[in-house]
């Protein structure tokens, strides 16, 4: 009823009217209130993503006419992981990621560049597990493309990009994240830490690990004084040094290729500790226990127990003593420090956490001194000590400083320096970003499927243990990367009397490749049971199959061989080149199933070979192997 | 066949109509009296009420308000109970949700907070309104009793819907409150173990408060504000002075008057979830304490006193003054100064409460503008 109406109908004189004033107020209340919800309104229909659809459907009628103004397609879109507890809805705006015709869109339109989206499937694993921000928002605000507050991890930049690689790509590295693999091994601990630091660790070795922990001379004295008591430690073997022939020493030194493992001035491997000073940091004496028996010193040892005779043991430890001493600090200190000092000594063991690396007998297993990196990807900082020092106050950058200066974050920090240069600070700071707190579901990550630790039994698994093939090789998920050959099915790749003659002596089959098995001296008895035990246990029987070897596949093999070019890498007949392993004779080392189950998929076997994918079918695979097997071997004519 | 038929569908219709009204449109004056009184809802209302009634200086319309943004408040909290799963592992996603993908979430969410926020804050004005015009005084004494409980229902109400977001807002705040809950001698840890169902705030306590805030609470306040409003009609009407007074039918004007405030309630409520956006902090973590750790503001006042001595503030200073609101009808028995603002024979009395009431306040203010990092005074303006 409009006052108006009513005012006519009303009888007169029921008391006072209605002022003006109050149906005035009644009339502008009325229309605030519809404005209100009308501005609500308004609000709602022109949220950020409803006005970029638009746009959206404008841009395809522009490109695509035929598609019309796909108005079928409206509406907030969301990709929803439960496992990963993760609600991603960048594709409300987002529209053109997958679309290849976007690729000069303007943004939020644009494709998703590379090929991550073939490897990386939106609908599995939405797009805030790479790239960070708030995946439930609606509006660029809301989805942190920029730091907001209330929301702690902003989208990821360029820089971190790999930090997200690697919290799934836990144990294999992602091929192109670089900078996270440089920096995971930048963290990993090595034990010649403790080693260099005995000697004075920078003076040493350049390339040591362990950390500068900033110790006065003093405390430097207490350590090693504390160091040095007996931490019972098995007595060594008696020599009589009178008829060491350290020329000799060298030969076999050559000859077991210990540089296989160890580096010579930086030169050779990176799996056990630099030799070239090994001569000035221990004695010949310990050299000599070492190397006969490393197991005995050092239980959990990489370093096989070389089938050495006592005098050759004898004249290795001499060999080293002589050419691998050159005097550094000759001024250097070198009387026993005071014994008395130990206790103070075992205080700063224990003060700057040295446990928490290195391993002492007698010492109580205690928590690692730092604080738990577990999570450090999401931790929150305190910005203060940043903004002290003029810097940005952000997580990375907080990472970064403390592993570089861990005084400007905490002063009196016990953290060691570890000379990282920023480069190095920096992949360091994006392997930690990759540790996140809330673990990702295990079937989101990439790592080698846990099986049970895989420990050889019987004579097979004695002898694995003496030499330590597990240092280098890997069986069943076990095992070190040094080699790349795998041994689950090496039974089913090599022929069994190869295997026999390969271990007793192992002669390289690329010249070209620098780490070769270095020579164990294997006695015949010993290599026969490895040889048994490898060809009949570790196989694989899909590739034991029979391949056509007739005159006829011979030919289309050598056809094949000369289309492919093979001989640019594989040395056949009295050419070719040197990356590949040389073909003559491969028919005593190969097996003609594995042969074609090789040529055909290569990066199935290895990843990461050389080796070209020809998308060979089985029937050229068998060709082709069946040509490369028949090649005869050259005649006496020692690779090597 | 339009002519007949026309009157045919209006008697339907009227039928209809009295059918659910019981009465037609009111158009004489003892229609419209006879309206008020065959009407659930509007035979709270007298039939006549005094001229004086409709003034604003009068009440200032406080309790009305009080009531409209409670209305406000359960239409704004059935919308979100829609969204809202009470779970640790969900709520503070479901919150994400109703900001960002439910139709009109963000608005009815920033309308329930402010909304609640408001009806704290006029609540508590209509009690010094009710004081300082003296209409506590008989026969209101009771009335009086039910609106401290009123006041504190509305302080729970509030109290338990702040948990519900499920960020560090709402965690620390209510670790903060159900601490100065435990100040209480004796029964204070028992207090608060049956509050938050364990020792820590975790999924029992969010289901407690949850089912207090959405269920129990409410229920309670429209039981006491029915209650509330029945006395003010059974005790004589709103307090006035005494003497005569003009009497007008209460339909129309004193429900036109009503409807206007409704309107102006809703137009600002609207405006302040247009212009403001409720906090949404980080999700709760109860392994990080924010500093300062604050608890809702309407508590920092206590805050602030428990910053003092925590006896004081925890326990002290509250029981007192919930005691002294609940005896103060049946100890201030002087009938002078009814229905009168700042009555010149009510002077000590409103001069205490007055100084009582500016403590509130400034300490409320103190505790939310001038403290930071462990309670340390920092200016609002400093960077």
């Amino acid at each position: 009823v409009s006052p108006k109406g009513e005012e006519r109908r009303r009888p007169r004189g029921l008391g006072r009217r209605i002022p003006a004033r109050l149906r005035w107020s009644f009339l502008f209340l009325s229309f605030a209130l519809l404005a209100t919800v009308a501005v609500a309104v308004v609000k709602e229909r022109r949220a950020g993503w409803r006005v970029w659809q638009e746009r959206f459907a404008e841009l395809e009628g522009e490109q695509t006419p035929a598609k019309g103004n796909g108005d079928a397609e409206r509406g907030l879109r969301q990709i929803w992981l439960p496992a990963l507890d993760r609600v991603d809805r960048c594709t409300s705006c987002h529209l053109g990621i997958a679309d290849p015709e976007m690729a000069r869109a303007p943004q939020p339109f644009r494709t998703h560049g590379g090929t991550w989206l073939e490897t990386h499937r939106p609908d599995r694993f939405g797009c805030t597990t790479c790239h960070g921000g708030q995946g439930e928002a609606t509006t660029y605000r809301g989805a942190a493309h920029e730091r907001i507050p209330f929301w702690p991890q902003p989208m990821v930049s360029r820089e971190l990009m790999e930090a997200r690689c690697g919290t799934c790509h836990r144990e294999r590295q992602p091929r192109a994240a670089r900078w996270l693999a440089r920096g995971r091994a930048l963290v990993k601990v090595r034990p010649a830490w403790l080693r260099g630091w005995l000697k004075n660790p920078k003076a040493y070795l350049e390339r040591s690990r362990m950390g500068d922990f900033r110790l006065k001379p003093e405390e430097v004295e207490a350590l090693t004084s504390f160091l040095l008591q007996p931490h019972g430690v098995p007595a060594l073997d008696v020599v009589d040094w009178s008829r060491a022939d350290p020329e000799r020493g060298g030969e076999i030194f050559r000859r077991s290729r210990c540089v296989t493992c160890h580096s010579v001035n930086g030169r050779g491997g990176t799996l056990a500790p630099e030799l070239a000073h090994v001569g000035a940091k221990v004695t010949r004496d310990w050299l000599y226990s070492w190397i006969r028996d490393p197991r005995r010193l050092q239980p959990k040892t990489l370093m096989p127990r070389f089938r050495f005779a006592d005098d050759e043991v004898r004249d290795l430890a001499a060999y080293l003593e002589r050419d691998f001493s050159e005097p550094r600090g000759q001024d250097a200190d070198d009387s026993l420090p005071e014994p008395a000092l130990a206790p103070e000594g075992r205080h700063i063991f224990e003060r700057r956490g040295c446990y928490s690396c290195h391993e002492l007998e007698g010492f109580p297993t205690l928590p690692r001194i730092g604080p738990k990196l577990t999570g450090i990807g999401d931790r929150v900082l305190e910005p203060a000590p940043l903004l002290a020092r003029g810097i940005v106050p952000s997580l990375p950058n907080w990472i970064f400083t403390k592993v570089s200066h861990p005084d400007d974050v905490l002063p009196g920090a016990r953290m060691p320096t570890f000379g990282f240069t920023p480069d190095e600070a920096a992949a360091v700071t994006v392997a930690l970003m990759s540790q996140r707190a809330r673990q990702t579901p295990a079937a989101w990550t990439t790592h080698d499927p846990v099986l049970p630790p895989y420990e050889p039994q019987g004579r097979f698994g004695a002898l694995v243990r003496r030499y330590r093939c597990l240092s280098c090789h890997r069986i069943r998920g076990t095992g070190g990367t040094l080699s790349t050959v795998l041994l689950d099915r090496i039974g089913s790749q090599l022929r069994r009397d190869y295997i026999e003659r390969f271990v007793q002596n192992p002669i390289g089959v690329r010249v070209s490749l620098p780490v070769r098995m270095p020579h164990l001296n294997i006695a015949p008895e010993e290599a026969r049971v490895l040889a048994d035990y490898l060809s009949t246990v570790m196989v694989d029987d899909s590739l034991e199959v029979e391949v056509p070897r007739d005159p006829a596949t011979v030919a289309r093999g050598r056809e094949l061989f000369d289309r492919h070019g093979c001989i640019g890498c594989h040395i056949a007949g009295e050419h070719g080149g040197y990356v590949g392993p040389e073909l003559n004779g491969s028919g005593s080392r190969l097996k003609a199933g594995w042969t074609v189950a090789w040529l055909m998929d290569p990066e199935r076997w290895k990843p990461g070979t050389l080796q070209p994918d020809y998308r060979l079918s089985r029937a050229d695979a068998e060709a082709l192997a069946a040509y490369t097997l028949s090649l005869p071997a050259r005649r006496a004519k020692a690779v090597q | 066949m339009s002519e007949r038929r026309a009157p045919a569908l209006r008697r339907t219709l009227t039928r209809l109509a009295r059918s659910v009204f019981r009465i037609g449109w009111p158009r004489s004056r003892a229609d419209r009296a006879a309206a008020l009184l065959s009407s659930l809802v509007l035979h709270l209302h007298p039939s006549r009420v005094r001229a004086r009634v409709l003034r604003p200086q009068t009440t200032l319309g406080l309790g009305l308000v009080g009531f409209y943004l409670f209305l406000v408040l359960t239409v704004t909290g059935l919308a979100l109970m829609l969204y809202y799963v009470p779970h640790p592992d969900a709520a503070y996603r479901s919150m994400k949700d109703i900001e960002y993908a439910t139709t009109f979430g963000r608005l009815i969410r920033n309308a329930h907070r402010w909304a609640a926020h408001g009806m704290v804050a006029i609540v508590f004005l209509h009690m010094c309104r009710v004081f300082f015009t003296g209409a506590y005084k008989r026969p209101r004494e009771f009335n009086w009793v039910v609106g401290v409980a009123l006041l504190l229902l509305t302080l729970a109400l509030s109290f338990t819907g702040y948990l519900l977001p499920w960020d560090q807002l709402a965690f620390w705040a209510i670790t903060v409150g159900t601490s100065i809950v435990a100040y209480a001698p004796v029964v204070g840890e028992r207090l608060r173990y049956l509050l938050l169902g364990g020792h820590e705030i975790g999924q029992a306590a969010l289901l407690r408060f949850y089912v207090l805030h959405c269920l129990v609470l409410p229920l309670a306040m429209g039981f006491l504000v029915a209650f509330h409003f029945w006395r003010v009609r059974k005790d004589g009407g709103l307090a006035l002075p005494p003497g005569p007074s003009r009497r007008v039918l209460a339909w129309p004007h004193l429900l036109f008057r009503e409807l206007l405030v409704l309107l102006l309630v809703l137009v600002v409520v609207n405006v302040a979830a247009i212009a403001f956006d409720a906090p949404l902090e980080e999700i709760a973590d109860a392994a990080r304490t924010p500093n300062p750790a604050k608890a809702p503001w309407y508590f920092l006042g206590l805050q602030e006193l428990v910053h003092y001595g925590a006896v004081l503030g925890g326990v002290v200073v509250p029981a007192v003054m919930v005691l002294a609101l609940l005896a103060l009808p049946y100890v201030d028995t002087r009938p002078g100064g009814v229905g009168v603002w700042f009555a010149r024979e009510r002077r000590l009395a409103n001069a205490v409460f007055g100084v009582i009431a500016l403590a509130v306040v400034v300490l409320t203010v103190v505790g939310t503008f001038f403290r930071g990092p462990n309670w340390a005074w920092v200016w609002p303006w400093a960077p």
